[in-house]
């Protein structure tokens, strides 16, 4: 018995020593970089999600995209004019961009590519967005040369750049005919830094550097700006356990986990291998309330609520110090968070139990509706649910699976919900998601006239200050009516080996890995 | 084979049939009635009523429960289940891909923890009360008692970080690279033998103690047989049939996916498939994993139950 025991790990041990040559060992020329989940697709913004845009940015590029201060450049085009009427949007594109296929991109290729994104069968993300039923109306692309593409749009929207560079929309991007065989996606044939290599559904894609790429002069600058792939490859690494990616990254298994857990800061901080680096993001975090509710309807129990909860002590203890608290929709790195924006109300338990008092309120429990799926949101839910009890607010939470709880928010079927909403780059899109009429979209938290008004005019109005007055006006107008709580604006932070050089999370929360070379380890 | 065991094996095979049905009925109903739209998880927070419908339309998801059933069912019994809503692949080839890697893992598994557990459980009962039988039995509960994704976590944490021996996330496929292939798969085997031993340990130490007491084991040792001789063609071929009923039970739940550790271990196994799936509200993967995996718990058991004889002359298939 004794012998064979032994003997059974003697073997083990030696077919581990046989087998490990190559283990966590980084590979010359390829970053390997965690996702959680596998892409959808790598048809961009027709079947996607955040992941499938994530890589799809490094293989495709759109005629405009997203800076790091989220305002919209050029990138396949040259450059952008618009007509005084703001009707008109003339493209000039860059003369030496080549697709992978090392086909130059024409004029032609850009209406090719846009007549398939409007196909109605095609279901793209953003359709309704340019076909009229959004922010824009496109009556006709044209190519007058092969370097010039016109947009003509029914109406001004001050919107319309910044929608064709949303990544959910997959940027608009451009590709080449190749990329389809027949009206069949085959695979991207893009202009971007990287090629699509291999994808192995379930585990990894790799991604090869597009040697000919051309690449914009100038520094990395969110999606646009100099783009030039260091690495020989990118392989994006499918790990959706995230003990697993934290042990992959320690033992160089990986070189980089673009978002870790706040909990794990600690522990990574007090390594030498490992570099962390914090950025705000554009998502938000908040408390969602009900307002058709016969509890919540009356305005002075939010605003009770919205009293009791000590931000800064939340945000502190939900993000273990990493994110700043902030009131606004409107997320902290927009170029339109100013002062009315960064006001922050203090914590005011007299004056909340004043107001329940006032509304008659009697110790009704409120249910409050989070998810595990994303720590954060539980947490949120947790600390709101003890700090209102200070002031004799009574909360239940109700803890859902992740599809359950946004069921349940696209129905509106909730008192209150501790909630994150995905990125929304400008303002007008962050006022717009939680605006709009119930009845039609009950998912919509906010239903004032007034509101829904200035946000109309915001999408229309192209002048800077002008849209900054609307949206300070709406910042008051939402927090005197408190359909929702905003808390903060998420803050990722990202983990790498410290042989992986230029890494740097920006304010959409999305990898980028060109700029990023790995010295040897 | 003879034809009454031909006939047994095909009426095993028919009354699969109906069995398959009831799952497919039970699966499809249920996760309809569980709250979730696949298109709302696709589209997002930002999703439009409009987007939401085209979506549910492409899927046919907006057609009543009843006639989605009975497409679906038409196009199983052509042996078409149908293609994923979130990746858009077919689900029957999806199914066999992953089914490898899961059927890799736990026949590895399993077959160490019977050459283990099977010597370990009749040394334990041969040496019923001694310090080496606490042994085993404590050894055996304490490995029945840990959760798979613990022992899995800490396996990972000292053999894959802290002694660097092997990888601790990914999957290298047989046919690519063999050795490769079984350095990913050390650790997750290792762990799901160790969870099994305790079960199997325990069941072959009960089982041989029982046989021990019997009368003809007695006769066999007043013969003058030596301990061994009694111990390997007496006592085993008798104690080994209960644990291999077992191995049967704990084959067919294993194969239908080791959720937990495929995900612990980053491998696209059929369990992981199935949990991703169901948060995705992928309804035909769902419907088909489960298809799938009632199919192979019914075959497994099937086999066992053909392989009695080889143990037990006493039963037969007929």
């Amino acid at each position: 018995m004794k012998t064979a025991l032994i003997s059974t790990f003697a073997v083990l041990a030696a077919a581990c020593t046989a087998f490990s040559a190559a283990v966590a060992q980084p590979q010359a020329g390829t970053l390997r970089v965690r996702l959680n989940a596998d892409i959808r697709s790598t048809d961009p913004g027709l079947n996607r999600d955040a992941n499938t845009d994530a890589v799809m940015m490094h293989v495709v590029e759109g005629l405009v995209a997203y800076r790091e201060d989220a305002t919209v450049g050029p990138l396949l085009a040259q450059s952008v004019q618009t007509s005084p009427d703001g009707l008109t949007y003339t493209f000039k594109l860059r003369p030496d961009v080549r697709f992978h296929n090392g086909a130059p991109m024409t004029a032609d290729d850009v209406v090719f590519t846009w007549n398939r994104y409007m196909k109605p069968s095609n279901n793209w993300r953003c359709l309704p967005e340019f076909d009229g039923r959004g922010v824009s109306k496109v009556v006709s692309v044209q190519a007058p040369d092969p370097s010039t593409v016109v947009y003509t749009l029914e109406k001004p929207a001050a919107l319309f750049l910044a929608t064709l560079a949303r990544t959910d929309c997959g940027a608009a991007a451009v590709y080449h005919r190749s990329s389809l065989d027949g009206d069949k996606w085959k695979e991207p044939v893009g202009t971007g830094p990287f090629k699509l290599g291999e994808w192995r559904r379930g585990q990894f894609i790799e991604l090869v550097r597009h040697d000919a790429y051309a690449a914009l002069s100038g520094k990395r600058d969110g999606n646009t700006g100099g783009k030039k792939a260091e690495v020989a490859k990118a392989r994006f690494v499918v790990i959706p356990d995230s003990s697993a990616a934290k042990a992959a990254l320690l033992s160089g298994a990986i070189d980089l986990n673009p978002d870790i857990n706040d909990e794990d800061m600690a522990e990574y901080k007090a390594r030498k291998d490992v570099v962390l680096d914090s950025q705000p993001s554009m998502d938000m975090q908040g408390l969602l309330f009900q307002t058709r509710d016969p509890l919540l309807k009356d305005p002075r129990i939010r605003r009770a609520i919205a009293l009791a909860i000590d931000m800064p002590e939340l945000v502190a203890t939900v993000t273990t110090g990493n994110a700043k608290p902030s009131r606004s929709v409107v997320p902290a790195p927009s170029s339109y968070y100013k002062t009315a924006q960064a006001a922050l109300p203090k914590r005011d338990l007299a004056q909340a139990k004043k107001l329940l008092a006032e509304a008659g309120y009697k110790g009704q429990p409120i249910k409050m509706l989070a998810t595990k799926r994303y720590e954060s949101v539980y947490k949120i839910a947790v600390m709101a649910q003890a700090m209102a009890q200070e002031a004799g607010i009574q909360m239940d939470v109700e803890v859902l699976e992740w599809a359950t709880l946004l069921d349940r928010y696209n129905k509106g079927d909730y008192q209150t919900m501790a909630f994150t909403y995905s990125s929304r780059l400008d303002p007008s899109l962050s006022f717009e998601m939680i605006s709009g009429p119930k009845d039609k979209q009950p998912r919509k938290v906010w239903e004032n006239p007034e509101a829904l008004d200035l946000i109309a005019k915001s999408s229309v109005t192209a002048d800077r200050a002008k849209r900054q007055a609307l949206f300070d006006q709406l910042e008051a107008l939402l927090r005197a009516d408190v359909p929702a709580v905003f808390l903060y604006s998420a803050v990722n932070t990202s983990a790498a080996r410290s042989y992986v050089t230029g890494y740097q999370g920006w304010p959409l929360g999305l990898p980028r890995l060109w700029g990023v070379a790995m010295r040897n380890p | 084979m003879s034809s009454s065991l031909a006939l047994y094996v095909s009426r095993r095979l028919l009354w699969t049939l109906p069995t398959l049905l009831l799952v497919g009925l039970l699966v499809f109903v249920l996760m309809r009635l569980v709250p979730g739209d696949p298109a709302l998880l696709i589209l997002g927070d930002a999703a439009t009523p409009e987007q939401l419908e085209s979506l549910r339309a492409q899927y046919g998801l907006d057609r009543p429960v009843a006639v989605q059933f009975v497409l679906w069912l038409a196009q199983v019994v052509q042996g078409d289940l149908g293609h994923s809503i979130t990746s858009g692949q077919e689900v029957l080839p999806l199914l066999l891909e992953r089914f490898q890697v899961s059927a890799a893992i736990v026949l590895a598994a399993v077959a160490a923890a019977v050459l283990l557990a099977v010597p370990a459980g009749l040394y334990a009962a041969w040496k019923q009360n001694s310090v080496v039988d606490t042994m085993v039995v404590a050894a055996a509960t304490f490995f029945l008692s840990i959760p798979s994704f613990w022992l899995g976590l800490l396996l990972l944490l000292f053999i894959g970080l802290k002694l660097g021996l092997v990888p601790v996330v990914g999957y290298v496929p047989f046919a690519e690279d063999w050795r490769s292939a079984i350095t990913f798969l050390i650790l997750p085997t290792i762990t799901l033998a160790l969870i099994e031993l305790g079960v199997l340990t325990r069941m072959a130490r009960a089982s041989a103690i029982e046989t021990l007491r019997l009368e003809y084991v007695t006769h066999a040792r007043a013969k003058g047989l030596s301990e061994r001789t009694v111990l390997l063609r007496h006592v085993l071929p008798n104690a080994f049939a209960p644990t291999w009923t077992l191995v049967g039970l704990v084959l067919g739940n294993l194969l239908g996916g080791i959720a937990v550790l495929e995900t612990v271990f980053t491998l696209p196994g059929l369990g992981r498939l199935l949990v991703d799936s169901i948060f995705a509200r992928d309804y035909p993967v769902v419907q088909g994993c489960l298809l799938f995996t009632a199919f192979i718990y019914v075959l497994v058991n099937l086999v066992v139950d053909l392989c009695y004889p080889l143990f037990d002359p006493r039963v037969s298939a007929a």
